[in-house]
């Protein structure tokens, strides 16, 4: 089943267009890996999917993306509402210069989704544990986020992003930091979450790609190139700028 | 090798033309070895004969290289797409070469041991035979080193032909048998040496469906042709 559908998606910074066209329909409970070489429009059109684009004033997104068969483009679209359903993982790791306790219940709190200290408890606790974290830090849930490792800060974002239960994830290079213990972690996690879960994730690792994804999609130059099943891709793409790209023979 | 562009990473692409080159070294060799195998047996030379048997060895240090090879490329590489098939697809084919080169050597030894020269009805159909696998074998390199899924179709197609000659020889084979008890050696060798040309003939046609699929990204579908009809005497 398609729970997202981009269809004639543009997106210009100013003069400078970045994405041309890009139709593409996301399957649910699934894993799409978005990749391609930098400045391609990979991150930008994951950012069009929660309306981050809109914080840059320049930015200007036309087209439509349907999310549930509603136009989250739509000028009516509630964008709070909407990063409620759509949680985000960056790049590099960043917990609130809080607990780890507040940097779980802080979502839940501003979306109203609890109605008692106990609640928040059981959310927190989910939480963390969803996110393999649970364990490693159930002893020291008031201790200051950010002076956990980079792989549980990372897991810390993850507990963040899915304690509003969202229904899509979208990562940004979200092991990019990381070592290769904390990125099979999160690779492990992934695999976990797409149970309940659509997970987007922009990678620049081949291997991850291939690791962690269902279908994956190869953007060059602001074009959605190929897009298609991951081992189809990864054993005989269809496209003679897809294969240059994953073999390491771009330009 | 594929016409694709370059790697970015130089090494890489050295490593990939190294692969590609020994799988056609070691496929010439084979042709040599089968060529050399039937010609000691028609012609009941020995220095032929010995020459496949030293030779051999040459073949074998060519698919552990090649094993070495693919080995390094899957494990600091990791290739992807067309590489993977080029990685894959080589140790496939060497695995299938060395079979080639084995079943040719056992063709030498069992010529070392013919009581005496063939008579030209046998050398007629063994020729044929062993001219038609030869065939079979060049063309399926020559599909290889041109990247070309036709030549392969055609090999993986002409392997019938193969079957039915091969038929024929084992035919040939039991009458010349039963002919006189005294050709007992030579005719069970020789329908050893029929059965070796027709394995040789299937390894060739596995190589065809691996350069399909080395080409092409999908595996050969459906039967190989078969004629495996030998006729009840």
């Amino acid at each position: 089943m398609k729970k997202i559908k981009a269809k004639n998606v543009n997106v210009a910074y100013g003069s400078k267009q970045a994405l041309f066209d890009i139709n593409i329909d996301i399957e649910e409970k699934q894993v799409t890996a978005l990749i391609g070489p930098s400045g391609c429009g990979k991150s930008t059109f994951l950012r069009c999917l929660n309306r981050m684009n809109d914080v840059i004033d320049i930015c200007k997104v036309t087209g439509e993306i349907y999310i549930n068969d509603f136009n989250i483009l739509d000028k009516n679209c509630d964008v709070v509402r909407l990063r409620e359903k759509i949680g985000m993982v960056f790049q590099k790791p960043n917990p609130f210069p809080k607990t780890i306790y507040e940097n779980i219940a802080y979502g839940p709190t501003i979306h109203g989704m609890t109605q008692s200290k106990v609640e928040m408890d059981e959310v927190v606790e989910t939480s963390l544990k969803k996110a393999a974290l649970w364990n490693e830090v159930k002893d020291r849930l008031h201790e200051i986020g950010t002076g956990l490792s980079g792989g549980q800060q990372q897991r810390l974002c993850i507990a963040r992003a899915i304690s509003v239960r969202p229904e899509v994830i979208l990562m940004d290079e979200p092991c990019s930091a990381l070592d290769p213990i904390a990125t099979a972690q999160i690779e492990e996690l992934i695999d976990e979450l797409k149970n309940e879960h659509t997970i987007i994730i922009v990678t620049h690792s081949m291997a991850q790609a291939a690791r962690v994804s269902q279908n994956t999609g190869f953007f060059h130059l602001g074009n959605l190139i190929e897009y298609g099943l991951t081992d189809k891709i990864f054993k005989n793409p269809e496209n003679q700028k897809t294969q240059d790209y994953i073999t390491g023979r771009f330009g | 090798m594929n016409n694709n562009a370059p790697h970015t990473v130089k090494s890489y692409e050295i490593e990939l033309v190294n692969l590609n080159n020994n799988i056609v070294k070691m496929g010439t060799l084979c042709e040599e070895a089968l060529r050399r195998s039937i010609k000691a047996l028609i012609t009941n030379n020995a220095e032929e004969a010995d020459k496949v048997i030293k030779n051999d060895e040459e073949i074998d240090k060519y698919e552990n290289l090649i094993e070495q090879q693919v080995v390094n490329l899957i494990a600091l590489r990791q290739p992807l797409a067309i590489d993977l098939r080029e990685t894959v697809t080589a140790l496939k084919i060497s695995s299938d070469l060395e079979r080639i080169g084995d079943l040719s050597k056992n063709i030498a030894k069992r010529s070392l041991l013919l009581s005496n020269k063939l008579n030209n009805n046998l050398i007629d159909i063994f020729t044929a035979l062993s001219e038609k696998v030869q065939k079979q074998l060049k063309s399926v390199i020559d599909s290889y080193l041109e990247r070309s899924s036709s030549i392969a179709i055609d090999v993986w197609e002409n392997d019938e032909k193969v079957d039915e000659m091969t038929n024929q020889c084992m035919q040939a084979s039991i009458d010349f048998l039963k002919e006189d008890k005294n050709n007992l050696q030579n005719g069970t060798h020789l329908l050893f040496v029929s059965k070796n040309l027709e394995r040789m003939g299937d390894h060739t046609t596995n190589i065809a469906e691996q350069v399909y699929f080395l080409v092409r990204g999908e595996y050969l579908e459906g039967d190989r042709p078969k004629n495996s009809e030998i006729k009840n005497t």
